[in-house]
């Protein structure tokens, strides 16, 4: 172990030393955190017109026909939602909670009967709080239709009794007392998970992405210590290939670790972002996607003799595993054919557990993530350990 | 003296190039052994595979009874090496580079300390200690390349051309610290293609060339290999076949040969012959503009033996 920690040590004194490198690794995630949080602060909100409504219609008399009917008919309404016709109304709830419809109206099967009666009735409208102004402008027009379709049932009837031999079917004596107090629209705001701001959302990202650049650094001094002979004169001493190998990659693993330390004090005092309550998670995490750095820097050693080769490589490979992991556009955003793939990225692994814990979960939830981010790091650090070349 | 270094049939193949081919040496203990040759003669090639950098195709190679294949890590303990290439961390200061070489070979505390502040006193560095490498001067670097492959105080140092690219200073303080070190009882395994550091320095010399050794043994007995014979070299206006012949014709010329623009001509005496040899070239018109007269030495045992100079 002191072989490899002195190794370690003398790479970390290099790297202190190294203002690009240090430029790279910290300066530039800061600032993309800060632009890209700040241009797409709202993107991730999920608000806009033409949103997505449903309407579950469960009434067996006419009154829910007529609503139904109301609301599909109008231009105005067509202009500003799609309105879906569904029969299942646990089926919509569902859906409006994983944010695919905007909002909902479940009519109650019992509408018609207990208007009729002059019983108090309720229309759930359940709707996404994340998609606040669509869903807002939806629960209105329910509201607006439910005043519009009473006023046709009283027009209705009053000009009925006025008939000879007219009359509509009566429940209770005497005429049904309907207005629109008798109808109760209920908004239900379904639970969602908790919105993440872009800031947050791109130190994640970010975080994980440039955590990866410092593994390329690790593959670029491994590279340069071949070319300046100081490889080979480590090799002339009583170190093991092992110790070696061993030591460069905790270089850049104790590098990465505090590469994080700082990206996660920086972040948090600079903009802020709200990391979660799981301090030790979040560090965890952060550590986790550091062996994956400290492999992909042995693997890249591995697969590129000089520091040119590696530059040609490493950050090809960086950039397709951050768009994967979503380090680019949010992960959300990604077209579904791509999620099978984004398991082989420790970014995507490393940007899903902060989330994670962003949201409020805890170190339980993360642990499936952190244990795929470091069977990734073990696997690349294992390839570049057997097809490393000293000379 | 016993042998400390016993290396024994050596060869490395590189696909169909042979680098090093058949070659087998010895160094006692306390001996400083010089490896000579040209450029791609096989010596950096050795040198690698004594120090276990790379493995031999054949042969075998024992340094302080600790053989390379099966005791790797013993060997490089008795052994220090000094790269030709300066490997060394520019952006760290010589302390930092000389604790790092020493903790390399399991030096900590306070003898890592003594051991640093030791070398750096031998490569007269003490005052810029904490300096990064980058700014110093080639010789300076030179310096503190040789004062990390002496930190652990090894039984053998292998030395590959460590005055290569540098200043007469600089280079005259090398030599000297590599006569101190040797004078201190360390075994000096030193490769150079400068036959004067090699004849300064060395107590026993093989010469290479062409990944072979073609002469080996003390300076006095690779001089016998010429018969003791002093080069004149005449530099003449044209060498033509004519007067070359006319030169090997002259009484005591052993040897006779066409150089770059010049004859050269090997001598038991070149006093006795110079008069003939100037007299000869005027005669037959060629007009003589310089004369260098050189004792024996590795240079004219080398041309000797390959026909061709060190530096070709």
């Amino acid at each position: 172990m002191g072989r490899l920690w002195r190794i370690a040590v003398k790479d970390l004194r290099i790297t202190v030393r190294d203002r690009g490198a240090l430029l790279v690794m910290l300066a530039m995630p800061l600032a993309l955190i800060f632009i890209l949080g700040s241009a797409l602060g709202n993107v991730g909100e999920g608000d806009s017109l033409d949103a997505e409504v449903a309407i579950v219609n469960d009434d067996a008399g006419e009154i829910g026909d007529r609503f139904v009917e109301g609301l599909t008919s109008a231009e105005e309404i067509d202009a500003v939602f799609n309105v879906h016709i569904r029969e299942d109304s646990d089926a919509v709830r569902t859906e409006v909670e994983r944010g695919d419809l905007t909002a909902a109206l479940v009519i109650p099967a019992d509408l018609t009967e207990k208007v009729e009666s002059g019983e108090p009735v309720a229309l759930e409208v359940p709707q996404d709080p994340g998609s606040e102004i669509s869903a807002g402008v939806w629960t209105g027009v329910v509201r607006a239709g439910v005043a519009h379709a009473c006023a046709q049932i009283i027009t209705g009837r009053a000009i009925a009794e006025a008939l000879p031999g007219g009359g509509l079917p009566m429940s209770g004596a005497g005429m049904p007392e309907l207005g629109f107090d008798s109808v109760d629209v209920r908004e239900i705001d379904i639970e969602m998970e908790k919105q993440i701001p872009m800031l947050s959302y791109y130190a994640a990202a970010m975080s994980g992405m440039f955590l990866l650049f410092g593994g390329m650094f690790g593959a670029f001094s491994f590279a340069r210590e071949r070319r300046e002979q100081t490889l080979a004169r480590m090799m002339a001493t009583p170190a093991s290939a092992k110790e070696i190998v061993g030591g460069k990659a905790l270089g850049v693993a104790v590098i990465g670790a505090l590469q994080f330390l700082v990206l996660l004090a920086g972040t948090s005092l600079l903009f802020p972002v709200d990391w979660g309550v799981g301090t030790l998670a979040v560090v965890l995490v952060g550590f986790a996607e550091v062996v994956a750095a400290a492999g992909f820097a042995m693997a890249l050693a591995a697969l590129g003799k000089t520091e040119r080769a590696i530059g040609g490589i490493a950050p090809a490979l960086i950039m397709l595993f951050s768009a994967l992991g979503g380090a680019m556009i949010p992960i959300e955003q990604l077209p579904s054919w791509l999620h099978p793939l984004q398991v082989v990225s420790p970014v995507y692994w490393t940007i899903d557990s902060f989330l994670e814990l962003m949201r409020g979960g805890g170190l339980v939830d993360v642990l499936p993530g952190i244990g795929a981010v470091l069977l990734i790091g073990m696997v690349l650090l294992g390839f570049g350990a057997w097809r490393v070349r000293y000379e | 003296m016993n042998a400390i270094v016993d290396v024994n049939g050596l060869m490395k193949r590189f696909g169909e190039l042979v680098a090093v081919d058949d070659v087998s040496f010895s160094i006692r203990e306390g001996e400083v052994y010089g490896l000579l040759g040209p450029n791609g003669a096989g010596k950096t090639t050795t040198i690698s595979m004594v120090s276990c950098l790379i493995d031999p195709t054949a042969g075998s190679i024992v340094v302080d009874g600790h053989d390379a294949v099966r005791e790797p890590g013993a060997l490089k303990q008795s052994l220090g090496v000094v790269p030709q290439e300066v490997a060394l961390y520019p952006t760290l200061t010589a302390t930092e580079n000389l604790r790092f070489w020493g903790s390399m070979y399991g030096l900590s505390g306070s003898a890592l300390d003594h051991a640093v502040a030791e070398a750096l006193e031998l490569a007269g560095l003490a005052d810029r200690a904490k300096e990064r490498i980058e700014k110093y001067s080639g010789g300076m670097k030179r310096r503190i390349n040789i004062a990390a492959g002496i930190l652990h105080k090894p039984k053998v140092l292998l030395m590959d051309e460590p005055t290569v690219g540098i200043d007469p200073q600089s280079r005259n303080h090398i030599l000297e610290t590599v006569k101190g070190l040797n004078a201190a009882g360390m075994t000096v395994l030193y490769t150079s293609h400068y036959m004067e550091e090699v004849e300064y320095l060395c107590d026993s010399i093989a010469i290479m060339d062409h990944g072979r050794i073609i002469a080996e043994g003390t300076l006095g007995e690779l001089r016998d290999v010429v018969g003791g014979m002093d080069v004149v070299d005449v530099r003449i206006t044209e060498v033509t076949d004519r007067v070359l012949e006319h030169v090997q014709g002259i009484d005591g010329v052993r040897q006779a040969d066409r150089t770059d623009g010049a004859i050269r001509v090997l001598t038991r005496s070149s006093g006795s012959i110079l008069g003939r040899l100037v007299a000869t070239l005027e005669s037959e018109g060629a007009h003589v503009t310089s004369i260098t007269v050189t004792e024996p030495n590795l240079e004219s045992v080398f041309l000797h033996l390959t026909g061709k100079s060190l530096r070709d």
